[in-house]
């Protein structure tokens, strides 16, 4: 707590949540006027909360951390809630992810939302959703990040549900929304066991008092077990994975920020903030582990039949995600950490990539019906193939280094079998990667006429930041080289201060050595294979008419997840809402309310009538009313 | 006792303009008067004094009363040149601002009488005053049915008025508050029954005055025959003078004995509640549904001056200032739409959320503070008051409180849903700028109230 | 004049302002005509000033006459104000019949 750090960042770190807020509101009140600048000003109220974070970065030294309180919010008992934020090397680190890839998705809107009639309501959601966001990663207790946490979720809904006239998005948004509800109700929970055992919300208070309660404590398993289910739903893990598929149904701008690069990541960034509960609970993180890895695993594999080319990336970001939270599990969150920011890259690129090709084919998103966009779309292929090449796990790229530092963590501390299969995960994220790529820019044009003569480039909005976020996932794994290269790990280092639990093991060095030579065979071959199966061979996914066998049919269909969940849950409650319907409110409660109603207004036509305007009878029952009460109050007197 | 004289010299002067033909600088006068009025006003903050032989007595109590008084007249004054902008109206312009700035005279009396005969005058001049602006509109017969039935029934109460002031002077040979006070304490157990029976007599005018069931008769009828504007005063300006009289009255005399006026006012604080909240259920005129809002405000301040304490008369300040400013802004948006619409049908504001949105904000959000829902002043006044009856032991009083408030919601939000819902009646109004300013000074500070209570609540 | 006023009981003075009160008020309730009413107002408003001077009378004090003046002085008032509006409803409707001004009411 430095008093001086306080006085120097408390503007920047205030400007930072604001001017995205102010943001919202001046776009949604004078949406009408603004027409298209909206979009500027919403890029602009962003890049600023950028810069903001970037000043705090550059000044703020990575070992300290400051508190910078707004108000105090309220007092209940001995129960104190301010209004605060938490700065340090975590916070800065989202920050600068979330404003940064968050701006150059705004920029990219303004392109790609051109010609949406509700464009500057797309901006202020946006903008909505950047402070909601802010608040989340910033909040100095677990009650702020709820409010940032629910926040996103609302604007998730809002955005997916973004072409409300559609009534299949509309659903989309409600599934969204519902399944988060599961998990907030979760995070919720953890959080009154939180306040009721620590008597505090506030991170600092909490965790100093949880290191003391020790090692595989009851109450700190059940607290971060629903802390976890709260990060089960908002980062789509099995069994709350389905809504994110689904949630592509918005624009794609929003499937990259809120469902690739920030919101989906919230639940890592909250086990890495309360890392020293979860280090106490044992037990939950071996279960995270294994809902980590079993996550990546089947979502690569649903990965490889999808033929909508949202669909492959948001499997691929729900396996990605899995692989964070195997690193979590074994207590790897710097390297948690350091794949949310890596990933923030390459799936935001491959999103927004997929956005412009999605553009250029006039709305076109399956991939059976593209190819050979390569030509008309220079700088989206190339900018999508270094995504590609990141995500694969690719040497010297982005994903590269996060990818193997989260094996490499697995191996040195679990078992082999998980390590193996998180292994075929990458393998199988590869093929599934590369098979996307190879069909959609390689090949010939499989499009209508109509489309081919409509091809055309995208615009600089749209282009500028897919280089930007090229670059990035070029360069993004430099953040954090392993030890063999004998260069510092500046993610690691910086993290230090506020990740204090590390307690993953490093892989011998031989190890590291055997991982990169193992990677770069394997993805040799899967891109010499998937090429020739789908370029050389022109192979092309089966088209949903033809009989599958049955694992292909099984995949295809998403192992029935949805339809399974639909059996179990949905019908089950459907039913026993409309019993309650009937039985209890209809019957029941209607009646009481009406009658109540009804009582009240009937009373009030008769009471009206006394007032009946005539002037002699006011005059009377005044009189009358005068003499009873004064010959009542005088009796009860004496 | 300075605010009353220059109030009465800015009386003079609106009769006198008309002499000289300075009709035009009448309404700006008067306003700029009563801003600096205010100003002068504040400086006797802390400065008790008595004056002519304690005829008038300035105390904290007094001076905020006074200060609160001619913040509502400025702003109901600032709402009148729109309001009397036709030439029949211009041609009267000096004789109703005249009548009206007499009107705040009475009520200036009122809040700072140190004698039972100054008591009288104030009502009498208040109520004289409004029983001419009652009926000012001479054409219309609704307007002078509603001057009529309330100089009658106005005038028939003060007989009773006058009466238990008869009795309590033949008590105790005085009419000082001091000195009453005094026989009061003095006397112990021995107080003569004349003295009670003139005390209840009493509270029985000023129950009529802050139009308190069973003696709210006038209030429906006079609210909706009389011009608007004159009902804005009555609902505000007249109805917070007496409330504030009728404290000071209580406190400064009657405290000993209050406790056997209690069953009167128990049962009369129930009544007020009940008639006020229910038949403001079925009412669809927007001026009538106001006067039975202002009836049941009436319930909820009667329950303060039940459960009185020594910080009761805070708590009645800042609630009477949340009701005042939200019933200002609630007027003023019913004079515009009058003003276009000549209807003042709850119905004539179907669509204003979409013709004006802004207008129809405002009036939502004073709505919102009459029914008493946080942020707004209206809900921490309503709390206070609550709060203080249910510390008093007053439970049950507080229950039917909450009960009646839970009914008011409904008619207050009756209002609101016509202006989002239904086809638009009106062209869009476009507001002068004093009426703009008037509503969003009014909401803002209804809104500031509401966020910043504690400002006030320790203020008396 | 004192003397004179307290030759007769303190209590017949209540009793007969009283009575007079009682007549006004049973004047207002069951008269229509509005200018008796008017009338009958009055003499509520003289019982009340009778009573006052015979107050001061005993009480050896002149602020119950003094008082005395105020209520002649607001009663003209009153009166006056009460006569104009009877005119104008008088102009309106022909009548002083208080049982047809009933158009305000519910």
């Amino acid at each position: 707590m430095n008093e001086t750090l306080t006085d120097i960042f408390s503007i920047p770190v205030i400007l930072i949540p604001l001017l995205p807020l102010l943001g919202f509101f001046v776009i949604s009140l004078f949406g009408k006027q603004l027409k298209k600048s909206s979009g500027w000003l919403g890029s602009f109220t962003v890049i600023a909360s950028f810069l903001c974070s970037l000043y705090i970065f550059l000044n703020l030294p990575a070992e300290s951390s400051t508190t910078i309180t707004i108000s105090n919010w309220f007092y209940f008992k001995d129960i104190f809630i301010p209004i605060a934020f938490l700065i340090d090397s975590l916070t800065v680190t989202m920050l600068l992810v979330v404003t940064g890839v968050g701006a150059l998705i705004h920029i990219y809107s303004i392109g790609y939302m051109h010609h949406d009639e509700g464009f500057s309501r797309f901006f202020s959601y946006l903008n909505l959703f950047i402070f909601f966001m802010l608040m989340l990663v910033m909040g100095s207790n677990y009650l702020i990040m709820f409010i940032g946490w629910e926040g996103v979720g609302l604007c998730s809904y809002l955005l997916i549900g973004f072409w409300f006239k559609n009534d299949a998005y509309n659903d989309a948004a409600k599934k969204a929304f519902i399944m988060n509800r599961i998990g907030d109700l979760g995070f919720l929970i953890g959080m009154f066991i939180l306040l009721f055992h620590f008597g505090s919300l506030e991170y600092q208070n909490v965790f100093e008092k949880a290191s003391l309660l020790g090692s595989g404590n009851f109450t700190l398993f059940a607290a971060t077990l629903c802390l976890f289910i709260g990060a089960i739903g908002k980062s789509a893990q099995i069994p709350l994975y389905t809504w994110l598929p689904d949630a592509m149904a918005g624009p794609t701008p929003v499937s990259a920020l809120i469902h690739a690069a920030t919101m989906v990541t919230a639940g890592v960034y909250m086990i890495a903030r309360s890392n020293i509960l979860f280090a106490l609970a044992p037990l939950t993180s071996t279960i995270i582990l294994c809902v980590g890895i079993a996550t990546a695993f089947f979502a690569a594999i649903i990965g490889l039949k999808q033929n909508d080319i949202k669909k492959v990336l948001a499997y691929s970001t729900v396996s990605q995600l899995g692989y964070m939270f195997a690193a979590i599990g074994v207590g790897a969150y710097k390297a948690a950490i350091f794949h949310v920011v890596t990933h923030a890259f390459f799936k935001a690129l491959l999103f927004l990539g997929s956005g412009s090709v999605i553009h250029a084919m006039s709305g076109e998103q399956d991939i059976r019906k593209m190819g050979g966009l390569k030509k008309s779309l220079p700088i989206t292929h190339f900018t999508f193939l270094i995504g590609t090449l990141a995500i694969s796990g690719v040497p010297f790229f982005a994903g590269f280094f996060s990818k193997d530092e989260i094996l490499a963590s697995i191996y040195a501390n679990q078992s082999l079998l998980l390590f193996t299969v998180l292994t075929i995960t990458t393998v199988i994220s590869a093929v599934y990667m590369f098979r996307l790529y190879f069909l959609t820019f390689l090949g010939d044009f499989r499009g209508t006429e109509d489309q081919k003569k409509h091809l055309h480039k995208s615009p600089a909005t749209i282009t500028v930041p897919l280089i930007i976020l090229a670059i990035l996932a070029t360069l993004g794994g430099f953040l954090g080289m392993p030890e063999i290269f004998h260069a510092k790990h500046f993610l690691g280092d910086y993290l230090s201060s506020s990740i204090t639990n590390n307690s993953a093991n490093y892989a011998s060095h031989y190890f590291e050595y055997g991982l990169i030579l193992i990677s770069i065979v394997v993805i040799t071959i899967v891109i010499f294979s998937t090429y020739r199966f789908y370029v050389s061979k022109k192979n092309l996914p089966e088209s949903d008419e033809i009989e599958l066998n049955i694992f292909s049919k099984l995949v295809s269909n998403k192992f029935y997840v949805d339809e399974i969940y639909d059996k179990i849950f949905v019908r089950p409650l459907m039913l026993l809402s409309n019993l309650f319907l009937v039985l209890v409110d209809k019957l029941f409660i209607d009646l009481i309310v009406n009658l109540t109603g009804f009582l009240t207004v009937s009373s009030a036509r008769v009471l009206r009538l006394i007032q009946s305007g005539n002037t002699g009878f006011y005059l009377f029952t005044m009189v009358i009313c005068m003499v009873v009460l004064l010959l009542f109050q005088i009796f009860s007197i004496i | 006792m300075n605010t009353l004289i220059y109030t009465a010299c800015l009386g003079l002067f609106c009769m006198l303009a008309e002499i000289f033909n300075l009709r035009k600088w009448i309404i700006p006068t008067v306003v700029l008067g009563l801003a600096v009025i205010f100003s002068l006003n504040l400086n006797d903050w802390n400065h008790p004094s008595s004056h002519y032989n304690d005829m008038l007595r300035v105390d904290n109590f007094s001076v905020a009363f006074s200060g609160l008084a001619l913040l509502i007249c400025t702003f109901l004054f600032m709402l009148s040149s729109d309001f009397y902008r036709s030439e029949e109206n211009q041609k009267h312009i000096s004789d109703y601002m005249a009548i009206l700035v007499f009107v705040l005279c009475g009520a200036l009396m009122m809040v700072s009488f140190g004698n039972l005969v100054m008591l009288f005058l104030g009502i009498e001049t208040l109520s004289i005053s409004l029983y001419v602006m009652a009926g000012s509109n001479r054409n219309d017969l609704r307007s002078n049915e509603a001057g009529f039935k309330y100089f009658l029934l106005g005038a028939f109460t003060s007989g009773f008025l006058l009466f238990g002031i008869a009795l309590i002077y033949g008590a105790s040979n005085s009419f000082n508050l001091q000195d009453i006070y005094t026989y009061v304490s003095s006397n112990g157990n021995n107080i003569s029954p004349l003295f009670i029976v003139g005390m209840l007599l009493m509270i029985f005018a000023m129950l009529f005055k802050i139009s308190a069931a069973p003696f709210h008769f006038w209030a429906p009828d006079v609210y909706e025959g009389s011009p608007a504007l004159v009902t804005a005063f009555m609902s505000t300006l007249v109805k917070i003078a007496a409330f504030a009289a009728f404290y000071r009255l209580i406190s400064n005399c009657f405290l000993f004995t209050l406790q056997k006026a209690e069953l009167i006012l128990t049962v009369s604080c129930i009544a007020t509640l009940f008639i006020g909240n229910l038949t403001a259920l079925v009412q669809d005129n927007f001026k009538r549904l106001l006067a039975f809002s202002g009836i049941s405000h009436a319930g909820y301040m009667l329950l303060a001056i039940i459960s009185l304490q020594s910080n009761t008369d805070s708590v009645l300040f800042y609630y009477a200032t949340g009701y005042a400013l939200s019933s200002i802004a609630a007027f003023a948006v019913v004079i515009a739409v009058i003003g276009i619409t000549n209807s003042e049908k709850i119905n004539s504001l179907n669509g204003l959320g979409k013709k004006n949105p802004i207008l129809a904000t405002l009036l939502t959000m004073a709505m919102l503070s009459l029914a008493g829902i946080p942020p707004f002043a209206g809900f921490f006044g309503k709390y206070f008051i609550f709060s203080e009856a249910l510390r008093n032991g007053y439970s049950y009083l507080v229950l039917i409180a909450i009960i009646n408030s839970i009914i008011g919601v409904y008619y207050y939000l009756k209002p609101v849903m016509a202006m989002y819902g239904g086809a638009a009646n009106q062209d869009e109004i476009k507001l002068p700028i004093s009426y703009s300013l008037v509503l969003w000074t009014c909401v803002i500070l209804s809104l500031l109230l509401g966020i910043f209570p504690d400002l006030f609540v320790t203020l008396l | 004049m004192e003397n004179t006023l307290q030759s007769v009981p303190q209590n017949w003075y209540l009793l007969l302002s009283s009575f007079l009160f009682c007549i006004g008020v049973m004047g207002v309730l069951f008269r229509r005509n509005a200018i008796i009413i008017l009338m009958c107002v009055e003499l509520m408003l003289n019982s009340v000033n009778l009573l006052l001077v015979s107050y001061s009378s005993y009480a050896g004090n002149n602020d119950g006459q003094v008082f005395v003046f105020f209520i002649m002085v607001v009663a003209a008032a009153e009166v006056a104000v009460g006569l104009a509006l009877l005119v104008s409803i008088f102009r309106n409707i022909a009548s002083t019949d208080i049982d047809v001004l009933s158009k305000l009411k519910w």
